[in-house]
């Protein structure tokens, strides 16, 4: 009888050590949760506020440049608006993970919810890299000039907004592998 | 003594001091719908596999020479010319080396339909491969979008008029990677369903 009970202790004892190794991870999901919201909301708020007027009138290019001439990077203020909201809503379920460490089903949802965000984050920010890059570089092979030698405060702005952008995709990968982690140790 | 499903310790009889032997029975419905799991992510990582290998092959053959010469352009376009398609076949190139890589893995998660930690491996590596390859096809997709409607704001032109050829196989490749991305979304899916320990 008594090496019954040592041994129902000592399963006890494990249980709660994996318990609280479970709890500290919901913790650093909820932490990196609310990061990755600052992150997508600046961004998208920096693109979003694009605005640079010349004060004079070239051959080439207009004289106006805003985010909305550039379809691809109205679709990243879009996707970073999404995935702020997304990231927002999904914060009460992830403080419900810390505080009920032992439910899977709505980890799984999380998770699932987590990947089609990243996905899409990660389509916005790249394909608005691309776009800066060709702002910066140009190409001379398709004759597309770099319109950042005329928009210089235009082109820093849609460039310091794709760091917050890329932060939250990297915290969006660390959050998918603390759910996965979580998922399998239960 | 009863703790849990699925796993059932005995105790030894009372009057011996040995220490209580503990058996797992595992229910074969749990197993065979992890096999189940496993051979669908062996499937789905062949079809991946297709789509990343299709996009980069796509891609890199996609020179086109013009007949003629006009003034404004060249006439010729590979994927060369844009840096933003270098680093599309670079990328799509190593995911598809990562998937051929990950196939022995994914075998012995068939065969051994209770190793978590294989399976844990595998979906962090398929997140990290998931980024790389929705950024190359969303960066494409950008400069093909740019290819395809020009934008008149800052005085880029739409060069698919001219290259119709060269912009026709960089648009199917970009379609490939989506499909590769989609595929990849399914497995990360998979592998998070088969994490759950019953």
């Amino acid at each position: 009888m008594k090496s019954v009970q040592v041994e129902a202790s000592e399963v006890s004892k494990g249980s709660s050590s994996s318990q609280s190794l479970s709890r500290g991870l919901s913790v650093i999901d909820f932490i990196l949760r609310t990061l990755a919201s600052f992150g997508t909301l600046a961004s998208a708020i920096a693109m979003g506020t694009t605005r640079q007027t010349l004060p004079f009138v070239t051959r080439f290019v207009r004289f106006k440049a805003v985010y909305k001439d550039l379809p691809t990077l109205t679709f990243f203020v879009i996707a970073n608006s999404v995935v702020c909201g997304y990231l927002v809503i999904s914060l009460p379920l992830s403080f419900f993970h810390v505080v009920k460490c032992k439910v899977t089903k709505s980890r799984i949802i999380l998770i699932i919810f987590d990947t089609v965000m990243m996905a899409l984050l990660t389509a916005g920010a790249s394909s608005a890299a691309a776009i800066v890059n060709l702002a910066h570089n140009g190409n001379t092979n398709a004759n597309w000039f770099a319109i950042c030698r005329q928009f210089n405060s235009f082109c820093q702005r849609i460039s310091g907004s794709l760091i917050g952008s890329f932060v939250a995709v990297v915290v969006f990968i660390l959050l998918i592998i603390i759910s996965a982690v979580v998922i399998s140790r239960r | 003594m009863k703790s849990g499903d699925s796993t059932t310790i005995e105790v030894a009889e009372p009057s011996s001091s040995s220490k209580g032997k503990a058996t797992v029975l595992v229910a074969p419905k749990a197993t065979g719908w992890k096999k189940g799991v496993a051979i669908i992510d062996f499937v789905l990582r062949l079809g991946a596999i297709v789509a990343a290998l299709s996009a980069a092959a796509t891609m890199g053959t996609s020179d086109e020479s013009l007949p003629f010469f006009t003034q404004f352009f060249q006439f010729e376009a590979s994927y060369d010319d844009m840096p933003t398609f270098q680093f599309f076949l670079i990328a799509m190139a190593l995911v598809s080396g990562y998937l051929v890589l990950s196939l022995p893995f994914s075998i012995v998660a068939i065969v051994r339909p209770h190793a978590s930690g294989l399976k844990l491996f595998l979906l962090i590596m398929d997140t990290v491969a998931l980024t790389l390859a929705t950024s190359a096809a969303a960066a494409a997709a950008a400069i093909v979008y740019l290819a395809h409607n020009g934008n008149s704001s800052s005085n880029w032109l739409a060069i698919c008029n001219q290259f119709t050829d060269f912009c026709q196989k960089v648009s199917g490749a970009v379609v490939s990677a989506f499909v590769c991305v989609v595929v990849f979304i399914f497995l990360i899916l998979l592998s998070a369903l088969a994490l759950r320990k019953h």
